[in-house]
This record gives structure tokens, C-alpha cells and sequence, in this order.
């Protein structure tokens, strides 16, 4: 090892630049909390006077406080790497001492972050992401580049040396020649690309939200001026022809089109892709720049997902998942995991390369059965549109919308029949592959090693033809195939009890 | 790697799962059921009484209120009773299996090596009649564990003494 050994295990401080953001990170909270009864304070006291004057006392009196105490955390605040116990320990607190001890080993990712103060005052916090039932996190909040960086590298060298012991044999495979040009970078084009064709989803309920919000607004304003509204919605419907409103739609695809690509910006700018040792760095963002470091062996799911669009613009959209032990708390889970907005089928294909040792092949194909559709048709189309027609039929004035079931029996129909063309379960020696979707198509990825449990399930009514389901258990998630030939599910739960039984390899 | 050369494995010759044969739960473990049936039953049914006390409109579907009950309380007996008479667990060399349901007969295998830990519960009831449940935890969360209710607790305190160990051993 290089020269940095002794550098962590003594106990250190952080950045003396450290109590600025310490300060500047309480003062935001303090006036957050204060602000709302100061106002109250405010209008009460009206007219006796001083006014400026006290206000002025009372904000500098919290300022000194929280200077102090700012002062004393930071002289508090120590952390050092126990070498021989492969532990990374902190010590803080002002009056009550608490000492964080968190096992190398334990530790999943180490992120270094900088929020806007830290970007002023050039310096980073680290954060450190561990696994296990109790959350145990850790953050160091002033720490320049360099030293976090370095420290990073201690935290997780450290820890694939101690895998190193344990598992020689998956190592072997694993060790390729460290390279320090970027495996993966994304250029402007490509952000904007992604922009276009991604997350339609989320920025249509962004949007919606929107409306709604302007619309309350409308309705609070004319009801506030005594406006007549009848007025205003009559020339509001009037004006409602076809024409205005395919000028509203381009509108609307205009703006979620932009506010697609502003939030890509926003997130990935200058996203980049670096292997360092055996594990990959990750940094993206504009305003705060995010930085993750991943262990491939870490990883229990990947999947890539690839739409129409998309797939004409060699585009893929890929995501990491690794383990996620707070199942509660989605939030958390969604952090763990690590997404790469574009790539192309070379990129993706080295990214799994290198997480997975080798581009996985797809294997034996399994197909669910007819039922899978079936059944989803009946809640989908048959249900609604019957009770559709009985409630037009009992009053009269719904008959007027029959026509909405035209586009929507084709529409739906359309939509159940691509979901079940592609579910589809690809299985080889390595590799479990399942394909799902209706216009994303994701393939989501698991080596058989890493299953945790697995459960088969048959309705009474599937007995006699044979139909089943499958749910695979991950740390990550789970995979759950749908309406498989049963004997064939049987066949592949045995074989991959089999497979983790006699793995030597570690899931983690 | 050394060890795992599969080329051609028969997968017909593997051990199949859907031919273990399963152990029951213990047949106290239906009194238990039952006490905690009885209580359910019970609470809808002073629910009911007070309703009928204060309401003199509901007085007059009397008859109707006390038959939903008690098809009610019988359609509930039944199906516990068929629940109870489907589950059932098996213990092999290398995993830990459950099986449960009704209307969808689900079976779950944990291998030994990827259990994170064990609880052993003993719920009120349970302990009149000495038995008590089994918690399997994995990293796969709550869908990936399992809770065998039902196992004698001399047997539950053994098989989480085995699980335990070849828990150690995996390790």
C-alpha cells in the first residue's frame, strides 16, 4: 500500500472550515423552525417600539449560540480507521459522547457529496451507507477532495481485502488491470436524448399536479372577486375547439418535454463512469455533485430497460440494485439504487461485464400460458365496460359517453397483449433473466447465487392445467414470473436450491 | 469454481421439493386457532348487541344480522380449519421449506446458508399449549422470510438450535 496507512488511524478532526458548515447547516435549521413564531412574535408586539432592535438582538444572540456549539462539535467530532479491527470509528457530541463503530465489511457505498455551502467554502461531506437491520449511518461533514477521496479508497480497499482472504477463487476473476479512463461518459447529446425519450410518467404527474394547483387557483381567485364563473366557463368551453385544444396538447408534450430535460440536466450533467480497482465510481450532477462508489460483487440485480424510441436511438437506460435491508423504508431503498440514464448496447454490455464477469446469454425461453392474459382482460375490459353499459342503461345520461369504450377496448387490449408477449423468463447455468413491460422493456438480471429464497405458487384451478407461478427472492427485490408451466417452475426451483446450495461463492 | 463443473446436469435427478413430505403443525395449534377465532367473533359480536341496543330501526333485521353472523362465523371456522390442515414445513439437509394457502398452495424454500436469523416466538395462547412459532429471516426482506406457526416448542427450540449451527457453519 501507498503512504496514506497512518493517516487515518490516528484520531482526526475534520476541516477547520468544518464549523463554517456546521454553523451555516444549524443557523438554516434554527431559522427555519424560529421563523414562523417570530412573525407571531412580530405582529403581536406591533407599535411598542424596538422592534428592529430586538429582532436584531435575538438573531445575533442564536448566531453566537450556534457559533459555540458549531465550535464544539467540531472540536468533538473525531473519526479514525482501526486497521487491526477493520473498523471506522466516530466520535461526537458535545455533552453526551457517542462513538459510531461501523465494520468495514458492513460498509455497502461511500458517497461524497457537496451541497451549495460546501461548494462556497470547497469542501465535501462524506457519507457512508452501511448494511444491516439497524441504520447506522455516518456522514463526515467537512473533508476536503483529496483526503475524501483517499479515505474512500481506505474504506472500501480495505473491505474487498478482507473478501480477498475469504474468497480467492471469485477474486481471480475479478481483478483486471486498474483503468483510469472513463468507462462511461455522457455527453449533452445523449443527455438530451434521454431527455426526450424517458420518464414520461413521472413528469405527466408533475405536470398534472401543476394544473390541478393552477386550476385551484382559478377557482379561489374568481370566487375571491365575486367574478361570475359561469361567465368565464362558458367562454372557456366555447372556445374549447378542436383546434385549441391540439394547440393545448403540443403544449403540453412541450412542456413535458422540457421539464424532462431540465430534471435530466439537473441529475446527470457531466455523468461519469470510472473504474478504480474493483469497484466503479460514479459522479454526476449540476448544482450538487453526487459521487458513489460500487462494489460489483455488492450488486444483486441490474437491469436495463430500453422503450420504442429509445431502441431507434441505440439508447438503453440501466439500474443497479444492490441490497436493500431497510424494506420499509423505500425512500432508503431507492437510494441504493445506482441508475445509468444512456447508454448504448457496447456500453451496457461492459458495465455488465464488469459487474457480472461476462455478458449474460439469454437461455431457455419460458413463455407464460394464455390464462396470463386471460384473466387480465376480465378485470381490465370485461368488468368495467359491463358495469359501463349497466350504469348507462340504468340512467339514461351516461349512454352519451358509450362511445369512450371505442378507444379503450383496443387501446387496453393492445397494451395486455404486449405485456404478454413480453413476460418471458430466460434461464442458463448463470443467469436468471426476466423480461417484462409494455413500451419500456426492461430486462432485469440475477445471478442464481444470489437468490435468497424462492417460492412456487399454484391455484386450485391451475392444478389440472399445469400453469403456475414463480417468485424469486432477492436482497434486492424480488422476480416474480407469472402463469409458467408448473412442471417446468418445479424443475427450476430444485435446480436453483441446487445451484445455491452448493455455490461457494458469497451472495455479499 | 474449482468444484462446480456442471456440464451436464440432469435436472429430473435433482432433489425435488414437491415430493418431500411435510410436517404438520401440531394439532393443539387448532385450540389456538380457535381461542383467537373465538375472540375475533366475540368483539363483532358485542359490536353487534350494542348496535341493536341503541338503534331501534336495526331491531327490526334482527334475524337477518344474527344469520349473516353466524354463516359468518361458520365460513371463517371452515376456512381456518382448511388453512390450518395446509400448512405444514419440512426440514432437509440444506433448506428450510413452508408450505401454506388455500385457495393458492405456495411453498417456500430458504437454504440454510441464506438465513440471516431466527426468532422464536410464544404468543399467549401458544404457551398454554407449549408451542410456539418460528420467524426465518433473510436479506430477500419480509417477502423472503418465513413464520411456521404451530411447532411444539421442545421441536421449535431444536430446529432453531440446527438452523443456528448450520447457520455457523455456512459462515
Amino acid at each position: 500500500m501507498e503512504s496514506i496507512i497512518e493517516d487515518f488511524s490516528e484520531p482526526r478532526k475534520q476541516s477547520a472550515s468544518g464549523i463554517v458548515v456546521l454553523f451555516a447547516n444549524s443557523f438554516q435549521k434554527t431559522v427555519r423552525a424560529v421563523a414562523l413564531p417570530l412573525v407571531f412574535v412580530v405582529i403581536k408586539t406591533k407599535g411598542t417600539g424596538h422592534l428592529g432592535l430586538i429582532l436584531i438582538a435575538v438573531f445575533v444572540s442564536i448566531a453566537l449560540v450556534l457559533a459555540v456549539i458549531s465550535y464544539l462539535r467540531y472540536r468533538r467530532f473525531t473519526f479514525f480507521l482501526d486497521e487491526e479491527k477493520q473498523e471506522f470509528i466516530i466520535n461526537e457530541g458535545i455533552f453526551n459522547k457517542t462513538t459510531l463503530t461501523i465494520q468495514l465489511n458492513k460498509i455497502q457505498q461511500v458517497n461524497i457529496n457537496q451541497s451549495l455551502i460546501q461548494q462556497m467554502i470547497g469542501v465535501y461531506s462524506l457519507d457512508i451507507d452501511t448494511a444491516g437491520s439497524e441504520k447506522k449511518e455516518a456522514s463526515i461533514k467537512a473533508i476536503d477532495h483529496e483526503t475524501a477521496t483517499l479515505l474512500k479508497q481506505k474504506l472500501l480497499s480495505r473491505e474487498s481485502d478482507s473478501i480477498e482472504e475469504t474468497t480467492a477463487s471469485f477474486d481471480a476473476e475479478q481483478s483486471t488491470t486498474p483503468i483510469e479512463a472513463p468507462v462511461l461518459k455522457l455527453s449533452t447529446n445523449t443527455l438530451f436524448k434521454i431527455g426526450i425519450t424517458s420518464n414520461y410518467g413521472a413528469s405527466l404527474l408533475l405536470i398534472s399536479g401543476f394544473i390541478f394547483g393552477a386550476l385551484q387557483l382559478f377557482k379561489d381567485y374568481t370566487d375571491a372577486f365575486e367574478i361570475e364563473r359561469e361567465h368565464i366557463s362558458a367562454a372557456i368551453t366555447k372556445g374549447f375547439t378542436f383546434v385549441s385544444l391540439c394547440i393545448l396538447l403540443v403544449f403540453a408534450l412541450i412542456v413535458i418535454l422540457t421539464t424532462n430535460i431540465i430534471r435530466t440536466f439537473l441529475k446527470y450533467f457531466k455523468f461519469e463512469m470510472i473504474r478504480q480497482k474493483r469497484s466503479l465510481a460514479i459522479s454526476s450532477g449540476l448544482f450538487t455533485k453526487h459521487n458513489t462508489l460500487l462494489k460489483p460483487n455488492k450488486v444483486q440485480l441490474s437491469a436495463f430497460s430500453q422503450n420504442y424510441f429509445q431502441k431507434k436511438l441505440n439508447l438503453l437506460n440501466m439500474k443497479i440494485r444492490q441490497a436493500s435491508f431497510d424494506e420499509a423504508n423505500t425512500e432508503e431503498s431507492k437510494k441504493t439504487d445506482i441508475e445509468i440514464p444512456g447508454c448504448n448496447i457496447a456500453e451496457r454490455d461492459e458495465v455488465l461485464k464488469m459487474i457480472l464477469g461476462q455478458v449474460p446469454e439469454k437461455g431457455i425461453s419460458l413463455k407464460p400460458n394464455y390464462r396470463f392474459i386471460f384473466l387480465q382482460c376480465m378485470i381490465k375490459i370485461v368488468l368495467p365496460v359491463a358495469l359501463f353499459i349497466i350504469t348507462g342503461l340504468i340512467h339514461q345520461p351516461y349512454r352519451a359517453y358509450f362511445w369512450v369504450m371505442i378507444p379503450y377496448i383496443p387501446l387496453v387490449g393492445t397494451m395486455l397483449y404486449f405485456e404478454f408477449k413480453r413476460h418471458r423468463l430466460y434461464v442458463n447455468e448463470q443467469f436468471i433473466i426476466k423480461r417484462s413491460g409494455i413500451w419500456d422493456v426492461e430486462h432485469e438480471i440475477i445471478e442464481p447465487y444470489k437468490i435468497q429464497a424462492i417460492t412456487a405458487k399454484q391455484y386450485f384451478w391451475h392444478k389440472k392445467a399445469d400453469v403456475g407461478h414463480l417468485i424469486v427472492h432477492t436482497a434486492a427485490g424480488i422476480l416474480h414470473f407469472k402463469y409458467g408451466n408448473y412442471t417446468r417452475i418445479r424443475q427450476l426451483v430444485n435446480y436453483w436450491t441446487y445451484q445455491v446450495e452448493c455455490s461457494e461463492k458469497d451472495w455479499m | 469454481m474449482l468444484d462446480f463443473t456442471n456440464a451436464t446436469l440432469d435436472t429430473n435427478s435433482l432433489p425435488k421439493y414437491e415430493e418431500v413430505s411435510l410436517t404438520a403443525l401440531h394439532h393443539k395449534y387448532w385450540n389456538v386457532v380457535l381461542i383467537n377465532i373465538a375472540i375475533f367473533l366475540l368483539i363483532i359480536a358485542a359490536g353487534l348487541v350494542t348496535l341493536l341496543i341503541l338503534s331501534t330501526g336495526a331491531r327490526t333485521y334482527i334475524y337477518i344480522i344474527v344469520s349473516i353472523y353466524l354463516v359468518f362465523a361458520v365460513l371463517l371456522l371452515f376456512f381456518y380449519r382448511l388453512s390450518v390442515k395446509k400448512r405444514g414445513f419440512a426440514l432437509r439437509e440444506k433448506d428450510i421449506m413452508y408450505r401454506n394457502g388455500i385457495i393458492a398452495s405456495s411453498t417456500t424454500i430458504i437454504p440454510f446458508s441464506r438465513i440471516q436469523h431466527i426468532a422464536l416466538d410464544e404468543g399467549l395462547f401458544s404457551r398454554i399449549y407449549g408451542l410456539g412459532s418460528l420467524r426465518i429471516f433473510t436479506a430477500g426482506g419480509a417477502s423472503g422470510s418465513l413464520h411456521i406457526p404451530g411447532i411444539e416448542i421442545a421441536h421449535a427450540k431444536s430446529i432453531k438450535e440446527l438452523l443456528m449451527k448450520q447457520i455457523n457453519e455456512a459462515r
